[in-house]
């Protein structure tokens, strides 16, 4: 199977784009839908739990691939000379940095 | 049919634990002679061929993890709750974020992962496949203590 050339500059940018994407929305709650599951039942956006817990995380997930993918297609269009500075290592060093983040973030569940 | 998914989501989740640990471990600890015996023989495995089953199997196992993740939070964390197992709720709540993470390195390690393997991107190959196996096991045995912790069928 060939692949186009640009899908390492795609696959890069989308792994940086979705760690952070999906950081800021779980850190500021920009779901872009919110489920009911007592409900069954989708709302757009981030809506409040009615007769039973609301959940986000399908929403923080659709928000930061998303962004992502606009993120990394956006940056297939990209003159060489920026993408070359892009660096495989990005690829795993931004998702490491953000487990962290999530790690210090929900310290609170493991320090009481 | 939440049980019966719960079932499937565990048994593929220990295919891709295999398959993620027997690639992690050809690459972390590769073998240096002929492999003569079982632990030889595991780390001896060609690690690309694990590349598109790691990938596939990662995509399913979250759908349903996705999928029955809405009866876990309706029946078992309000429960996990009110028994004020915190730490137990957030090795789960670790386990949703890190299982996010997960899925956007994976357009990235399945390009690294392509044959011919490329010698300049060996490290960010490992790396990957690490980290992804890290995630795994994470999950694998976050879930398996939270089913425990209510037992099956309860």
């Amino acid at each position: 199977m060939t692949i186009p050339r640009s899908f390492p500059v795609f696959a890069i940018v989308f792994a940086v784009a979705y760690a952070v994407a999906y950081a800021i929305s779980v850190h500021n709650n920009y779901a872009l839908f919110t489920y009911h599951p007592a409900l069954n039942e989708f709302g757009v956006g981030v809506q409040k739990p009615k007769d039973g817990p609301a959940m986000y995380w399908y929403g923080w997930l659709a928000t930061a691939g998303i962004v992502a993918s606009v993120a990394g297609l956006l940056a297939c269009y990209l003159p060489q000379r920026l993408t070359s500075r892009l660096r495989p290592s990005f690829s795993w060093a931004v998702p490491l940095a953000v487990m962290v983040f999530f790690a210090y973030l929900l310290r609170g569940y493991f320090l009481r | 049919m939440t049980t019966a998914l719960l079932i499937i989501h565990g048994l593929l989740a220990v295919a891709l634990l295999g398959a993620i640990t027997h690639q992690a471990v050809s690459v972390w600890l590769p073998a240096r002679k002929p492999a003569g015996s079982f632990v030889g023989r595991f780390r001896a495995v060609p690690g690309v061929s694990y590349a598109n089953a790691v990938v596939v199997l990662y995509l399913i196992t979250a759908v349903l993890g996705g999928i029955i993740y809405a009866e876990y939070r309706v029946s078992v964390r309000v429960v996990l709750e009110q028994l004020e197992l915190w730490k137990t709720n957030g090795v789960f709540e670790l386990k949703e974020h890190f299982a996010a993470l997960g899925l956007g390195m994976l357009p990235a390690y399945w390009f690294y992962w392509r044959a011919p393997l490329a010698d300049e991107h060996a490290r960010t190959r490992a790396v990957l496949t690490g980290l992804l196996a890290f995630i795994v096991w994470w999950n694998f045995l976050a879930g398996h203590i939270l089913n425990n912790v209510r037992g099956f069928g309860s």
